[in-house]
């Protein structure tokens, strides 16, 4: 009980010596699936026509 | 009370060399661009009517590629996350309204892509990308 303790504190110590908090982002599971059928309302696509040029440029490395 | 603080020591360094390790482990991301752009055009890789990049069945992907393309998802799906909560639409709306720019203007001829069907095409000369049809 209390080396878990331990333990969680040294993991603690980690997480605070390392500057930042790590993000844990997991990657999904399963293949992200196609489905764009069901809830794309095109008016909605339409008006997010910039939005989308702009992320595009704005994230060169991620397109 | 001596062996309660020398475990204390003992976690504090494993502690500090974990965060170490953390700090190392992150990613080039600078090296994406290559090694992801090859794949693509090879036509291991390809764009998704989805706005996510995804793996063309069959092709040889290695463990590195996979991560670097999976790396490459989750930060699209931050960005869409982020603007479509900004725009109060679904986050499916927002990676749609990117995908159809990308497949207007960002797969070239040689590049596989995934149409809306799921069907896996490649654009070339005398094909030219097949658009979703939720594009205006």
């Amino acid at each position: 009980m209390r080396k878990q303790a331990l333990l969680l504190s040294g993991i603690c110590a980690a997480l605070a010596a390392g500057g930042c908090i790590p993000v844990q982002i997991q990657a999904p599971d399963e293949p992200i699936e196609i489905n764009l059928n069901v809830n794309i309302r095109q008016e909605v696509i339409v008006r997010l026509e910039r939005d989308a040029e702009e992320l595009l440029e704005r994230n060169d490395d991620l397109f | 009370m001596r062996r309660i603080q020398a475990s204390a020591v003992a976690a504090l360094v494993v502690g500090v060399m974990l965060a170490a390790a953390l700090s190392f482990a992150t990613p080039a991301s600078a090296q994406n661009d290559s090694v992801v752009s090859a794949a693509r055009s090879s036509g291991a890789v390809g764009e998704q009517a989805d706005g996510y990049l995804g793996f063309v069945p069959g092709a040889d992907i290695s463990a590195d590629l996979r991560g670097r393309v999976e790396q490459i998802n989750i930060q699209r799906r931050a960005l869409y996350t982020r603007r479509a909560a900004e725009r109060s639409v679904s986050v499916n709306e927002m990676a749609a309204a990117v995908a159809c720019e990308v497949f207007e203007s960002r797969i070239s001829a040689g590049e596989r892509y995934r149409d809306q069907g799921g069907q896996w095409r490649q654009h070339t000369a005398s094909a030219p990308v097949s658009m979703p049809s939720f594009c205006p």
